[in-house]
């Protein structure tokens, strides 16, 4: 087995809520090598998404260690964070979360313009030309279907070429066409650019695509093995 | 590279247009243009004060004295330096038609008068040709002197024992403005024409003034500085067309500058709209934020890509803001023009644009910075959960805020020139602020115990309306905030202008005398008072010797330099002499010479003023009387009351010290009001030389002005409390979703659409009662601080305009509220319901 892109030991999330503090995730403790597929799956509130969060850097651990990349994620301040994804991770979300008032094309350069890349908008184009999407280059995220957005989300994580992709149940908000769709796209991603995939997953039959499944159950891992 | 990549960032969003920035335009621009168009009406009026020096001085210098004409070495010098020169005088006097008297500011002109401008009649006639003496003098008096004597022109009146004809009205002097403050109308008459009147006698109040027509390569300051050190210790006093009238001038200033300050208040107003509207803006743009940051942006290329677009729409928001307030002077000029007493010349003025460019820039970025500081601070993780988290902003940025605050701050006093002033703006607004953040607080701690108390079981508008007052991204702070600002400025105004008026109308005339007679003679003097005591209706009688005297020296240093410039030693001031201490008089220190005394000669000093000057018992003060120097020794301190209009002299001496001055009585009478007419014509009738001032004509003038002064005030206010109103539409605005989502819900569960109104409408109102009180308080001790330092007067709570704050308060919210609140009440729940899944 190649050299762990993370290592989680006993890490915990506890989130203050109005009514006192929530446990979201506790004694977490996990290896990703390098270039493996890996599904989290789980019931809802179960912790999955969070526990992504805490991989991409995007949530602080309340406790326990994250190294990625052989980098200390929690002695990291947000900037420091920031500074660890760029180039780096790269990030799906349900909701595409793509900038509105930036047009398709635009939302794929800027990983790549905050990388200080001179090519940002060649490279960018092509990535979009590589989801299929050459003619919507100049269209808002408003002007395009669910499944183009989701599209334009997978060609702007993957414009870095990152090292470690993060899919937070990318095809959640779309149907079972464009879902299947999405994932094909996203596992040619993963291969084009060798880079090592965790996946949250509701659809058993995206996660039978993983190496490997761990499965959450109240913020804890209760199980994992091979798809 | 990152400035550069924010930059490209920001034009990305800013391609979606302005939408959300409505309030935030607004705002700005509307501080902005109150101030500028301030500033432009200020230097047009400057302009044509300092342009029109000549025309309004009515010479390029002018030379006074007062009490007596300039003697024979004094018109040669004079001769020596001009090319032409214009004697005149000016005194008040009496203006008789019949039975009818009333008091006029008579100016008696030579031949060369007016040496710069024209005088403007109405009609055809010159000047010279309405003088000239027909069967009688010729005479020209303002409209409204003619009308208050029934006159007509070609028919008769009298100065003195003079009879005048009328030969036109006077429309305009071009010296008008540099005399200041005048308590009567306008005659002009030959000098000539005034030699058999009886007026102008020794002893009579007047004063002479030589206007000069000088070379036009004439220095001055040179000529300024010989003509004073030739005769200023002979009462000389010098004034030239470079400042032609340093009282109007200093009046423009100081209410320009007052007027700015408010105007600042109303910045401060759209501050707070400015604050709440790049806050709402940055709170919709969480999402774009988080993923930014989920991207690799770092907190410092966030703030920078904020900042931009905020730079962006500031200068916007400037453009529009100095476009209006340096066109609309233009526009409005010809207007601005007759409704000011001064020459004005109105156009575009660079100063007042950078002054109002520097206030708009310095105050948007001031209350930007906090919400920009906060939205730098989200985390990548706000994609999932919170947004812009409350709390301080990290250190640098509260220095960057402090730094600015004091800039804007320093940059008011230094703009200002009214340092205290301009702190004691920045203070209240401070203090208001603060006041309004708390009672804001307050209100929605208030809200929160009493939504869930027992009183509002069963009353669901209430429930609801309290619920949304103090509930989370509750408008409640933004809404008190700004209103409350609004309306503390407009109360304090409300405040200071009915104390005044209560001052002015109340107190005074209860204490003031009725007429103040001048010019009595010595001779004359037994007759009028024998006249008073025996009329039943006259409660009070008061009369002392007056002559006139300037301060030259304090123990034989400059008197300017060593009184630092006080008022007592800038002018004339009256001087009595009494041989006893006069009645009701009370001694601070000291003690009043003997009753025979005729050693060297000795002063009585009135004691505040004494204090303020620094002069202690023993001091050396020279007075010049009529063109003698009198050294005499300060002996004594006494209470001198000028606040009730009586009778109040600096300076009294020793009847020995001024033995052989020429001299005459000045006297208050107090007497019932009904029989005030009946006095006033026995008097003038028995003495037609003396003249009479009318205590409530003078009120009536001084109310005027106030009146004037007041509506610019108020005006400026308005600006500040429309500014809270556009605060006030934008949060109403800005809620309509959140509300909209509630009349749903209500509707879902079965509230009528009456019900669902009446909680609005009670929550809006609720929220504007609690701005309207603290305005309140925040409007009377404001009040009160400026009755009570600036003033030094009383203060009493005016509850009127008090009430009207507070109804106006519940009015705002109420008005902007509903508009926004009808259009949730007519959509289909199923119709919102729907669109928010």
């Amino acid at each position: 087995m190649s050299e762990p892109v993370l290592k989680l030991k006993d890490v915990g999330l506890t989130l203050q809520g109005n009514a006192g503090p929530v446990d979201i995730l506790r004694d977490i403790s996990l290896l990703v090598p390098k270039g493996e597929t890996l599904g989290l799956v789980g019931p809802s509130g179960s912790g999955k998404s969070s526990l992504l969060m805490l991989m991409g850097g995007l949530e602080r651990a309340t406790c326990g260690q994250i190294s990625a990349f052989g980098q200390d994620l929690t002695a990291l301040n947000e900037d420091g964070l920031a500074r660890f994804r760029r180039g780096r991770v790269g990030v799906v979300f349900q909701s595409f979360h793509l900038i509105p008032t930036m047009t398709a094309l635009e939302n794929v350069a800027v990983p790549l313009e905050l990388q200080g890349l001179p090519d940002a908008f060649d490279r960018a184009r092509d990535e979009l030309h590589a989801v299929g999407l050459s003619a919507r280059g100049d269209h808002y995220p408003a002007q395009l279907s669910g499944g183009e957005q989701q599209r334009v989300a997978l060609a702007r994580a993957a414009a870095p070429r990152p090292a470690l992709l993060l899919a937070d149940e990318p095809t959640g908000n779309l149907d079972s066409h464009n879902g299947a769709a999405i994932m094909d796209l996203l596992f040619a991603l993963r291969d084009r650019h060798g880079s090592t995939l965790v996946m949250v997953t509701h659809a058993p039959e995206l996660a039978a695509r993983c190496d490997r499944i761990v499965r959450l159950a109240d913020g804890q891992i209760a199980g994992e093995g091979a798809a | 590279m990152t400035l550069s990549l924010a930059w490209a960032l920001a034009r990305r969003e800013l391609r979606g247009g302005l939408k959300g920035f409505g309030v935030f335009l607004a705002c700005l621009a509307l501080g902005v243009a109150a101030i500028a168009a301030v500033g432009m009406v200020r230097s047009a009026i400057e302009r044509g004060l300092t342009d029109q020096g000549a025309v309004l001085l009515g010479g390029d210098a002018q030379i006074e004295f007062t009490y007596r004409f300039a003697n024979d070495e004094e018109r040669a010098w004079m001769a020596d330096k001009a090319q032409a020169m214009s004697e005149l005088v000016d005194f008040r006097s009496m203006a008789v038609v019949g039975e009818d008297r009333v008091l006029a500011q008579v100016k008696a002109v030579d031949g060369a008068y007016p040496l710069y401008g024209t005088v403007q009649l109405d009609s055809r006639i010159t000047l010279a040709e309405a003088l000239a003496p027909g069967d009688l003098p010729g005479g020209v008096m303002e409209k409204v002197l003619a009308d208050q004597l029934g006159l007509a022109v070609g028919e008769r009146f009298k100065l003195g024992l003079q009879e005048f004809r009328l030969n036109a009205v006077l429309e305009r002097e071009p010296d008008g403005t540099s005399g200041g403050f005048a308590l009567a109308p306008r005659v002009i008459v030959l000098r000539e024409g005034l030699a058999r009147s009886g007026l102008l006698v020794a002893g009579t109040l007047f004063d002479s003034a030589y206007r000069l027509r000088l070379p036009e390569n004439a220095d001055l300051a040179a000529l300024q500085a010989e003509a004073e050190a030739k005769f200023r210790d002979q009462g000389l006093r010098w004034t030239d067309k470079r400042r032609a009238a340093p009282g109007a001038e200093r009046f423009v200033d100081r209410i320009g500058a007052f007027l700015v300050l408010v105007g600042l208040a109303g910045l401060a107003v759209g501050g707070v709209g400015v604050a709440s509207a790049v806050r709402a803006y940055l709170e919709g743009k969480v999402g774009t934020i988080a993923t930014l940051r989920t991207l690799g942006a770092e907190s410092g290329l966030i703030f920078r890509l904020y900042l931009l677009q905020i730079a962006v729409l500031t200068a916007l928001a400037l453009t529009l803001g100095l476009a209006l307030g340096a066109a609309l002077p233009v526009a409005l000029g010809p207007w601005i023009e007759t409704q000011l007493p001064f020459p004005a010349e109105v156009g575009f003025y660079p100063r007042p644009v950078v002054e109002a460019l520097f206030y708009g820039v310095t105050s948007a970025f001031l209350f930007a910075l906090w919400p920009l500081a906060k939205a730098a601070e989200v985390r990548a993780a706000a994609l999932y959960r919170g947004g812009i988290g409350a709390g301080w902003p990290k250190g640098w940025y509260l220095v960057a805020i402090a730094a600015l605050a004091a800039l804007l701050i320093g940059g008011a006093v230094w703009l200002s020139g009214m340092a205290e002033l301009a702190l004691s703006v920045a203070g209240g607004v401070a203090g208001a602020l603060l006041a309004l953040a708390l009672a804001a607080m307050g209100l929605m701690a208030l809200a929160r115990r009493l939504g869930r108390s027992r009183f509002v079981r069963g009353r669901v508008a209430w429930r609801l309306a309290l619920a949304a007052i103090g509930g989370p991204r509750a408008e409640t702070m933004q809404v008190v905030l700004a209103l409350g600002l609004g309306l503390s400025v407009l109360a304090a105004v409300g405040q200071i202008d009915a104390n005044l008026r209560a001052a002015i109308a109340r107190d005074l005339p209860t204490r003031a005398p009725s007429f103040f007679f001048v010019d009595i003679q010595p001779d004359q003097i037994d007759g009028f008072r024998q006249m008073l005591t025996d009329n039943p209706s006259v409660s009070r009688m008061e009369s002392a010797p007056q002559l006139r005297g300037l301060i030259t020296r304090i123990n034989g240093r400059d008197a300017r330099e060593a009184a630092n410039n006080h008022w007592v030693v800038m002018g004339d001031r009256g001087v009595t002499y009494s041989a006893d201490l006069p009645q009701g008089a009370k001694l601070t220190a000291g003690e009043w010479w003997p009753e025979d005394y005729t050693g060297p000669p000795q002063i009585s000093f009135s004691a505040e003023e004494a204090e303020e000057i620094g002069l202690k018992l023993g001091d050396r003060i020279t007075v010049n009387i009529l063109g003698r120097e009198i050294e005499a020794k300060v002996t004594s301190f006494r209470v001198v009351d000028f606040s009730n209009a009586g009778m109040g002299f600096v300076m009294a001496m020793d009847p020995a010290a001024v033995q052989g001055a020429p001299h005459s009585y000045i006297a208050t009478v107090y007497a019932d009001e009904a029989a005030e007419a009946g006095i006033l014509r026995q008097l003038t009738k028995a003495y037609p030389n003396i003249t009479a001032i009318g205590m409530k004509a003078a009120i009536g003038r001084v109310t005027e002005t106030l009146t004037a002064i007041a509506q610019a005030v108020t005006i400026a206010a308005l600006v500040t409390l429309i500014t809270g109103f556009v605060v006030l539409i934008g949060a109403a605005a800005a809620g309509e979703r959140q509300r909209r989502y509630e009349a749903a819900v209500l509707k879902v569960i079965g509230a009528s659409r009456a019900r669902i109104l009446a909680s609005f409408a009670l929550r809006a109102a609720l929220t504007g009662a609690a701005a309207g009180l603290v305005a309140i308080v925040t409007g009377a001790v404001s009040g009160w601080a400026v009755m009570r330092f600036v003033m030094e007067s009383d203060y009493t709570f005016e509850p009127g305009s008090a009430l009207m704050i507070v109804v106006g308060g519940v009015l705002a919210t109420l008005i902007s509220g509903l508009v926004f609140m009808l259009r949730p009440l007519g959509l289909r729940p199923a119709q919102v319901l729907r669109s928010q899944e």
